[in-house]
């Protein structure tokens, strides 16, 4: 199988003192879907940024397809497609107008252009749209046309990061769809950054975990949560639990990983019926008084949890670049 | 050559898409219009009036008209820098820089753009300039060299513009910096009187400065019809359009990372 991207102790730092990736190591099979799933701050967009030829690495190695992202960049250039958090797109110009820059800046022949532009167009059901000055759509609509200019050259690999931050439920659903669609036609590969677990648990064939600048496990969705146990109990807790209860409740055989958080405890268990009468005695035996226990199958919440030891808190975020995007559409 | 022909095809595109968006909307055009409108009229008029500064049998009004068109294009220029400010908050700069197109095809093509305004300005401009009087040599050979010259410059003043946005990360401390640069570069020129009126300080920055180049050229074509020193002005605009494009060119990269 040929490999897409294969990246090998890739380092980045900036100004000489901000660390933004400690050590990246992975590798994506041609034609998968790849997710790297982290909160904000993690790194996504700077290892993305990397491999899409803008930025360098301070050390380490990147490969697009056996290309070297930094020694050889122009081919690289010629084989990826990629959309930016931010908007891409020109707002003060017609749907179509975008993709013809584009298209012309790509070198798509110019007998080619129109045929290729409406076939996108299409694809991602902006046909009727086309004339109409980006300023005047939808968020949803603005995300399609900006995949739209990056599907247009049929690239190798697609680059997204976070593809659907700030849409509705509904905008998020149609994107994928359409990226879907054109992915079963193309076969394109599709690396994408993303904090919405359910995103990287329906669409991607491998995830990637970031956080704190590392990649703390990757694995397909289901490997990853078979991996934490068949059953998650939660304790939401009167107090904290003292490091060393914690640790006397991961140490029962039982249990296959304890998180404690604020005000509350995950314990992964592969039988929570058989583990959850025995931390309850260990709890009360050490004055640790329980509010509510509820017990379920781990979804990727609970993986992010269990290997970076904290939750995607991402609300904020995506309110300040929902904001953002409208203050640039204007 | 095929990278020459490549960055050639880029620095087009740009310039269409621009052609476009100005296609779509004008009302930044004639906006920009007023001031060097207001120049001509009131300012242009009263001068003239009190007829205190040397012209060289020119009337004052017509003196002026360059040195106006060419504040204009400055002022047009320099605040296009915004645009790349905007485009650096939002994501095209990021897009483009993964497209094929080489950086300095970039940012050559972004700063060409500004000739595109200019130009359309000075279209604008001077048929008010003929309405209040303005005498233009009807050479159509001049007024394409002079638009080609204002075309050029527009490029140079750009490219300082995209210098000082890979200082300045935000739109508002733009603003304040654009006026401090346009305005020296009007008035320490020959652009409302002649240089050797000048104070030695500001004689030497004027001989300096790249819009003395520019309106003795344009004067030359449009006005007065000499055009000894044309050779010369010409040579002073493409050094420093030149040397813009490349400080601008390097300095790109700040504006990415």
């Amino acid at each position: 199988m040929e490999t897409a991207v294969d990246i090998k102790g890739i380092v980045k730092v900036y100004n000489g003192k901000i660390k933004a990736l400690d050590g990246i190591d992975l590798s994506v099979e041609a034609g998968k879907v790849f997710a790297v799933l982290g909160p904000n701050g993690a790194g996504k967009t700077t290892l993305m940024r990397i491999l899409t030829t803008q930025i360098k690495p301070d050390s380490g190695e990147a490969r697009i397809f056996g290309l070297d992202v930094t020694k050889d960049g122009a081919a690289v250039r010629k084989l990826i497609s990629y959309v930016p958090q931010e908007m891409c797109v020109w707002t003060d110009i017609s749907g179509y107008e975008n993709l013809l820059v584009y298209a012309k800046i790509y070198s798509v022949p110019a007998q080619e252009r129109k045929r290729l532009i409406d076939n996108v167009l299409q694809t991602m059901e902006l046909d009727n749209f086309s004339g109409v000055l980006v300023k005047n759509y939808s968020g949803g609509m603005i995300r399609r046309l900006e995949i739209a200019c990056a599907l247009l050259i049929k690239p190798k690999i697609l680059f997204l990061d976070e593809p659907t931050i700030g849409l509705d439920p509904f905008a998020r659903k149609i994107v994928w769809e359409k990226l879907m669609s054109f992915k079963k036609e193309n076969g394109v590969t599709v690396f994408f950054n993303t904090h919405y677990m359910d995103e990287a648990e329906t669409y991607s064939d491998q995830i990637a975990i970031i956080n704190m600048r590392k990649i703390v496990k990757i694995g397909t969705p289901e490997a990853l949560k078979r991996s934490v146990g068949g059953e998650i109990i939660r304790f939401s807790l009167e107090r904290n639990v003292p490091a060393l209860i914690a640790k006397k409740i991961k140490n029962m055989k039982i249990v296959v990983d304890v998180v404690p958080g604020n005000h509350e405890l995950s314990v992964f268990a592969d039988d929570a019926g058989i583990a959850l009468p025995r931390i309850m005695d260990i709890l009360k035996k050490n004055n640790v008084y329980i509010k509510e226990v509820s017990i379920k199958k781990p979804n990727l919440d609970d993986v992010f949890l269990k290997y970076a030891g904290t939750r995607i808190e991402s609300v904020e975020r995506v309110v300040d670049i929902r904001q953002m995007r409208d203050r640039i559409k204007k | 050559m095929i990278t020459m022909m490549e960055s050639l095809k880029n620095i087009m595109v740009m310039i269409e898409l621009e052609a476009r968006r100005l296609r779509h909307d004008r009302t930044e055009l004639y906006v920009r219009a007023v001031q060097p409108v207001l120049w001509l009229v009131i300012y242009g008029s009263v001068m003239s009036a009190v007829k205190l500064i040397p012209t060289g049998g020119i009337p004052y009004i017509a003196y002026i008209t360059p040195g106006v068109l060419l504040q204009s294009t400055a002022f047009v220029s320099i605040f296009f820098g915004l645009t790349i400010v905007w485009e650096k908050e939002s994501g095209i700069l990021k897009k483009l820089l993964v497209t094929p197109a080489s950086r300095p095809s970039i940012v050559v093509g972004r700063s060409m753009a500004a000739g595109v305004r200019s130009i359309l300005q000075a279209v604008i401009i001077i048929p008010i300039a003929l309405l209040i009087g303005v005498v233009f040599l009807p050479n159509p050979l001049y007024f394409v060299l002079a638009f080609a010259i204002i075309f050029i410059i527009s490029a140079g003043f750009a490219a300082i513009s995209i210098f000082i946005a890979s200082f300045l990360k935000t739109r508002e401390r733009f603003m304040g910096i654009g006026q401090a640069i346009t305005f020296p570069l009007f008035f320490a020129s020959n652009a409302l009187y002649p240089i050797e009126l000048m104070p030695p300080l500001i004689k030497e920055f004027a001989l300096m400065n790249p819009m003395s180049y520019a309106v003795d050229a344009i004067r030359g074509l449009m006005i007065s019809g000499n055009i000894s020193n044309l050779p010369f002005d010409i040579a002073a605009i493409v050094i420093f359009v030149s040397v813009m494009l490349a400080i601008a060119s390097v300095s790109f990269k700040r504006i990415i990372e």
